[in-house]
Parts: structure tokens; C-alpha cells; sequence
């Protein structure tokens, strides 16, 4: 198409689909106001802030007080452990999820299942937290309860700090399996059945017909999933880490989002809240970008 | 003619009141849980308004503003940062960050010519003002003092233990008893939440733990909780917690699953907030056992020295007023009135018809007085016309004000320091529990504060070093 169409096409697709457009305008204005424009702010971790007057440049000062801090190094050890192991443990699951949901016969049943395995998604991080410390607690844990009973020693999965990142990997993933599989069940249902049946036909068993339709199918929605949860790597999930961190595990499970949110706004430091929050969105960017790059190179597919 | 006139009067009737109304000075306030969609809060601040031009001839328009939702400190500060600043700020710590930038009035004139404010101050209330002029708040000192279930302490034997081995022979008699009747034994000597701050109340002055920082054998300022002295501490919660005196799970207990420990007959002692605080723990746990249940209140264990020390670096809360409000005379005259006797009464008693009620001219406290408490402050030593605490709550204050002996000797930590202190606090959290939880034995303790120095608690030490006299 040359150039000059392009404005020409522009319009007559907006003429065509003009209500989806319409329904586009949201989350552009969404996205601007929530995202775009704050960015402006960012400018923040370059100065010193003040409520009166103006700001002072300081150029690299917050960065440097920032990656000079004795504790900086385990923060940051910190957040990529445990996102790597959210990531990599958890990612699979709600794709799994999906395929078992998909090769239940009876549809009700199907539905039930999905219902009952989304509603964790819907309790905030202090009522999953009360139930995990309770479940836990090494006193009156029903867990240990349960150890007990059967002869063993109670263990304290909530003061442990090997034992604590298991229990945050383990609570993300009761909270969000059934929520993240959503998208991989919608693309499932886009697999035409008659693809399913011909296999049949031709004897294909069910894994044979998991990994030579079905997973190959949704392979694009996996990669743009994936490559788009890699984007908040650096997010180790600040609400299950603030309200399930205990003392003894500090060095374990701090985080960048915690420690932020301790030096940053507690002590009223909105520039080194700033700098470490941009530090944080400048090794997403670089992410994303990475692994789009990488998973084009390697399969032919993207986010873009 | 007649009906202009009319018409006059009738415009004037209604021009004059509105201009009156409009020339009213207004007051604009936030404060925790102090928001105007809280009727009581409402009839509350016309009460006042209403006293206080009785009181003081002036008039008043006070407003009530709502923080924005989340934790009070940091949405407080967020929302000074987005521009709006209210005449009184009522600060619940995080108050450095803006009185650094000058946007917090010095209160030293005001109350230098306060009428009734100066008087209700405490030494330690003068103290923190000489320190850090920007917030002032009326208020018992905020300790913890010990408290027994009173059916647990008369199964003991009665006594008031005071030393620290009366404190461990009692402790001890409640782990290995059934007093809370269940058939088993399984009850705890008592909790904390989340670290040993509260317990630390009980026992830091016994192990000579009197001040945050303590010199040393060559006159130098050393962190108390790197000193032999806290080493003694630790050894023995280490041993509570092994005998299982001290709460297994208190590093995961919150307040509120604290409370429910004592109102369940699961713990029997706490270290809670002297007064207001101990009534409510004693009314609720009545209300969860027989009826009769109420605290023992105890004093600080006795050791090495016995008392509770009073941090006077700074007051952790209170109310400040804006730099730039346009009523700063007013704004105080209002705070300094409610340090009156008549804005005592008012704030100490909460809504008529509410909280308490008028009966052949004498004043009862209804059963919603439970849920009531001072807005602006708290005046120690207060007589008004009804006991307003109950027999726990009295008690408390007073061993609190008996035994609050010792001045702290601390500072507060400056911004640039805040890293390290964040680092070396954390390393000394870590490690105090490891310790206390058995699985570092004590001889570490020298790797402890060898890893508490590395991780800047060497930077904080020398600045103290300089700054302490």
C-alpha cells in the first residue's frame, strides 16, 4: 500500500468499525491520564523534592544513594528470586489448567470448577495472608497440626527463609491460576472442533492431541502472555510480600516494592521513591523488549 | 412606601446573616479516624465551635476533612503533596519529611502564651518541644505496661511479681498448669506482635537496657541492642521461648490476633497502652469470659534497674499547625482550648445523648462511651466529673507515670543516614529472632553485631558519637 492510501484506508476503517473505536476511547484516556502522564513525574528522581518552590536537579544523587545502600543488593536478589520463581513455577499452571478444563466432558461441571477455582483471585493479599498465617503458624497451624498427628516435628514455613518464598509461590498460585487461565480457555475455544474430531478419527489419543493441536495452537497467546508477564519481573508483588513478611525473614523477602515503600513513602523521600521505582520500569522496558526480540528470533512470534 | 420597606428588612434578614456567616474563620482539620462522615464526629465539632466562643468570645468554623483511603501517614503526606494543607495536620509519624521543608509552624511561641496548654504539658512534653518544635501532643507517655488475666493471677497465688525471676516463676506456673480449664496443657505466658517491642517494655530496664543509646567503658555511645546487655536480654527470651512461655508464633501475631490470645484465655499476660487501651482489652475479655475477668496491672521487671524510659527526641504523633495557613493564631487558640477544662469535657466525654448521659444532673456513661475517645488530646491528670477510665485503665496510667523514671537518650535518625539505619535495623530484626527462636545460639552474638556494623550500624554509630553529649 503506498503511503498516500494509508490515510484514505485509516478512515475507511474507522468509518467500518467506528463503535469498536468508540469503545477504544476509555482505555486510551485510561491509559493516558494513568500512565503517560504521570511519567512526567519520573523526572522526580532526578531532583531534590519540595513542597515549596521548585524542585533542585541533582542529576544521578538518589540513584547513586539508591544503588550504595548496604541492603540494595539483597533488595534487588530479593525481587528477581522470587519473581523468577513465580514466573517459572507458576507461569505453566493456568495453562495446564486450561488443557485439563478443556478435556472435561461434562460442560456444567467444567463451569462449576472454573467458577469456584476464580474466586480466590477476588480476595485481597490481607485476607489471603490471614489465611495462609493461620493455616502455617507453627503453633496452631492446621498444616502443622496435621504434621504433628502423623509423628512429625512442626516446621516453621513462615519464619524459614528458604521455606517462606515457597509459601509466597504457593499462595500466588492458589490466588491466580484459575484467573490466568481464562485467556488460555478462550484461546482453546477458538481451536475449530473439527480439527479435534479428524484426530480423533486418525487415532489420536488425548496428549497426542494436547501437544500436536492444542498447545500449538495457543502457542501465540502463550508467548504474548509470557513476554508480557516478564514485563513485571521486577514486580515480585508487593501486596502478598508487605502482608506475609514476617522479621525473621527479612533478608529473604525483602523487596524492592517493600523497601520503596519503607524508605520511600514512609520517610517521605518521593525522589528516592522515584528513582527506585524508575530504576524498577527501566529493567521492565528492557525486558519486554528483550524477550520480544528473543522469542521473534527463535519462533517468528511476538507481542508486535 | 410600606411594601419597599418590607422588602428591605426582608433582603437585609436574609444579606446580613450569610455576610456574618461568611466572615467566620475557618479552621481546616484532618486527623485520623476523625472524618465528618462520622455523625458523632459532626455534632462533636459544633459542640466545640459552640464552647469555644463561650469560652474565648471568638468564633470558630471548624471543618473536618477526610484523607484520602489507606494508611493515614503516607496518604497524610501524599495528600500535603498534591497542595492541599489544611490548617491542623494531625501527624502519625512520617512528619520529618515535611517539617524539613518548612511547611510546619514552630509551636514554641504559641505555647510560650498558651493559657491552658503549657500547664497540662508533662517535663517529657516540654522536653520533645525544645527538640522538635512542630507537633504537640497532650497525652499519657505511650509505654506498654504489663497486664495479668485476673483468674490466672489468683490460680498463681496472688502475687504482684516485680523482679524478674517472680515474673519468669509466674510465667512459668502458666505454661505448665491448666488454668484456662480446657483439659490440657497448652496455654502460652504471653505474646507480642510481630518483635519484642512490647516485651521489651517489661523487661529492658532489668537487664540494664535504660536508654536506646549507652556508653560504654571508654565513654563512648553504643547502640543498646548490640551491647552485653542485650545479649543477657536475648538469652533469656531464648529460654522463655524454648520453655514456650514466650509465644512460638508471636513473630506472625498481629494486635488484633494478640488480643483475641488474651481474650480467649490462651495467653495469660500482655504488655499493652496504659489506659484507654487497657479498658478496652479488660471489657472485651469480660465480655469473652464470665463477666468478672479484669487485668492486674504490674510494674516493669526488676533487675539491674527497674522503670520504663521516655523517648524525648520528639513527640512520634500530635498535631501540627501549617506554615501557611492564614489562621495560625486561631488554629492554636482552638488546640490550646482543648487543653481547657471545658475542652476536656467536651473531648473526654464524647456526645450527649451518645457517649454519655444526664441523669438527676449527675453524668453516666452509656455503653457507646466504649467506643469513644479524645480527638485532640488527653490530659494527664484531668478531673472531670466521672471517672472516664476504668479500674484497669487507671491503673495503668499510673504505674506508667510512676515508673516512666528515665529519659532516652536518642536522636532522631537523619535522611541521609535513613539506608544504612533501614539496613542495620533490619540485620538486628533478623537476628534477634534467630537468636531468640533457638536456631543461633548466643555465642554469635559477635557475628551479630560484626553483621549489624557492616551493614551501616558503623555510619549511625559515629554520627551519634558526634551528636550525643
Amino acid at each position: 500500500m503506498s503511503d498516500a492510501s494509508r490515510p484514505n484506508a485509516f478512515l475507511r476503517s474507522l468509518s467500518r468499525y467506528f463503535p469498536l473505536y468508540l469503545m477504544l476511547i476509555p482505555a486510551l484516556v485510561y491509559l493516558t491520564v494513568f500512565c503517560y502522564v504521570p511519567m512526567w513525574g519520573a523526572r522526580l528522581a532526578f531532583m531534590d523534592f519540595s513542597f515549596i518552590g521548585k524542585h533542585t536537579w541533582v542529576g544521578l544523587k538518589h540513584f547513586r544513594t539508591l544503588f550504595s545502600s548496604p541492603a540494595f543488593g539483597a533488595v534487588i536478589a530479593n525481587t528477581l528470586i522470587i519473581s523468577a520463581m513465580k514466573i517459572f513455577i507458576n507461569f505453566p499452571m493456568p495453562i495446564i489448567l486450561a488443557l485439563m478444563l478443556a478435556e472435561i466432558r461434562s460442560r456444567k461441571f467444567a463451569r462449576v470448577v472454573q467458577s469456584v477455582i476464580y474466586l480466590p483471585h477476588f480476595l485481597s493479599w490481607v485476607v489471603i495472608s490471614g489465611i495462609f498465617l493461620n493455616l502455617l503458624s507453627l503453633d496452631q497451624g492446621a498444616v502443622n497440626r496435621i504434621i504433628v498427628f502423623f509423628g512429625g516435628k512442626a516446621f516453621p514455613f513462615l519464619t524459614q527463609g528458604t521455606s517462606i518464598r515457597w509459601v509466597f509461590v504457593f499462595s500466588e498460585m492458589w490466588r491466580s491460576i484459575g484467573w490466568d487461565s481464562l485467556l488460555f480457555i478462550a484461546a482453546i475455544n477458538r481451536i475449530n472442533p473439527d480439527v479435534f474430531e479428524a484426530a480423533v478419527m486418525d487415532g489420536a489419543g488425548t496428549f497426542r492431541r494436547i501437544f500436536s493441536i492444542t498447545i500449538p495452537a495457543i502457542m501465540p497467546t502463550i508467548i504474548t502472555v509470557f513476554i508480557l508477564n516478564l514485563g513485571f519481573f521486577m514486580n515480585a508483588g508487593f501486596d502478598q510480600v508487605f502482608n506475609m513478611m514476617n522479621d525473621a525473614v527479612l533478608s529473604r523477602v525483602d523487596i524492592l516494592d517493600t523497601y520503596v515503600y519503607r524508605l520511600g513513602l514512609q520517610n517521605g523521600e518521593f525522589s528516592y521513591a522515584t528513582a527506585a521505582g524508575l530504576f524498577k520500569g527501566v529493567i521492565g522496558l528492557f525486558l519486554i523488549f528483550g524477550t520480544h526480540f528473543g522469542s521473534k528470533r527463535l519462533t517468528g512470534k511476538g507481542v508486535w | 412606601m410600606k411594601k419597599v420597606f418590607v422588602l428591605v428588612i426582608a433582603i437585609l434578614a436574609i444579606l446580613v446573616p450569610a455576610f456574618s456567616q461568611a466572615k467566620v474563620p475557618e479552621i481546616r482539620v484532618i486527623s485520623k479516624d476523625f472524618y465528618p462522615t462520622d455523625p458523632d464526629n459532626l455534632t462533636h465539632i459544633a459542640n466545640i465551635q459552640k464552647a469555644f466562643r463561650a469560652k474565648t468570645g471568638l468564633d470558630i468554623k471548624i471543618t473536618l476533612l477526610n484523607a484520602p483511603e489507606g494508611s493515614y501517614p503516607e496518604k497524610l503526606n501524599l495528600m500535603l503533596l498534591s497542595g492541599d494543607i489544611p490548617d491542623i495536620i494531625y501527624f502519625q509519624g512520617n512528619d520529618e519529611a515535611i517539617s524539613n521543608q518548612g511547611m510546619l509552624a514552630d509551636l514554641r511561641p504559641y505555647v510560650e502564651k498558651s493559657e491552658w496548654f503549657r500547664k497540662a504539658m508533662l517535663p517529657f512534653n516540654v522536653k520533645r518541644l525544645q527538640n522538635y518544635p512542630f507537633i504537640v501532643w497532650l497525652a499519657p507517655p505511650r509505654l506498654n505496661t504489663p497486664a495479668i488475666r485476673s483468674d490466672w493471677f489468683a490460680k498463681w497465688g496472688g502475687k504482684i511479681p516485680n523482679t524478674v525471676d517472680d515474673y519468669y516463676a509466674m510465667l512459668k506456673k502458666f505454661v505448665t498448669s491448666d488454668y484456662d480449664g480446657n483439659g490440657k496443657i497448652d496455654s502460652i505466658g504471653l505474646t507480642d506482635t510481630g518483635n519484642t517491642a512490647r516485651i521489651d517494655f517489661l523487661f529492658n530496664h532489668a537487664f540494664g537496657l535504660t536508654t536506646t543509646w549507652l556508653k560504654d567503658a571508654s565513654g563512648k555511645f553504643v547502640y543498646s541492642k548490640v551491647s552485653e546487655f542485650e545479649k543477657n536480654k536475648l538469652a533469656f527470651y531464648q529460654k522463655l521461648y524454648k520453655e514456650g512461655i514466650l509465644d512460638k508464633d508471636y513473630i506472625t501475631t498481629k494486635w488484633d490476633g494478640m488480643e483475641d490470645k488474651l481474650y480467649t484465655a490462651r495467653i495469660g499476660m500482655v504488655v499493652g497502652t496504659p489506659g484507654l487501651v487497657t479498658d478496652i482489652y479488660e471489657t472485651k475479655m469480660a465480655k469473652a469470659g464470665k463477666g468478672n475477668e479484669y487485668l492486674v496491672i504490674c510494674p516493669p521487671a526488676k533487675g539491674i534497674a527497674q522503670g520504663f524510659t521516655v523517648d524525648v527526641s520528639k513527640e512520634s504523633r500530635g498535631y501540627a499547625i501549617s506554615a501557611f495557613s492564614k489562621n495560625k493564631d486561631l488554629a492554636w487558640k482552638l488546640l490550646d482550648f482543648m487543653a481547657s477544662n471545658e475542652g476536656q469535657l467536651l473531648d473526654r466525654l464524647g456526645v450527649e445523648g451518645v457517649h454519655y448521659v444526664k441523669k438527676d444532673g449527675k453524668i453516666v456513661l452509656t455503653e457507646k462511651f466504649g467506643s469513644w475517645y479524645p480527638r485532640f488530646s488527653e490530659v494527664v491528670g484531668w478531673k472531670g466529673p466521672v471517672d472516664v477510665l476504668g479500674k484497669g485503665g487507671r491503673e495503668s496510667l499510673a504505674m506508667a507515670v510512676k515508673y516512666a523514671t528515665v529519659e532516652d537518650i536518642n536522636f532522631v535518625v537523619p535522611k541521609d543516614l535513613a539506608p544504612a539505619w533501614d539496613a542495620c535495623s533490619n540485620v538486628y530484626k533478623e537476628w534477634s529472632f534467630k537468636f531468640i527462636s533457638g536456631e543461633y545460639g548466643m555465642d554469635k552474638f559477635a557475628d551479630f553485631t560484626k553483621a549489624w556494623y557492616a551493614a551501616g550500624g558503623d555510619k549511625v554509630t559515629e554520627y551519634a558519637n558526634k551528636i550525643l553529649k
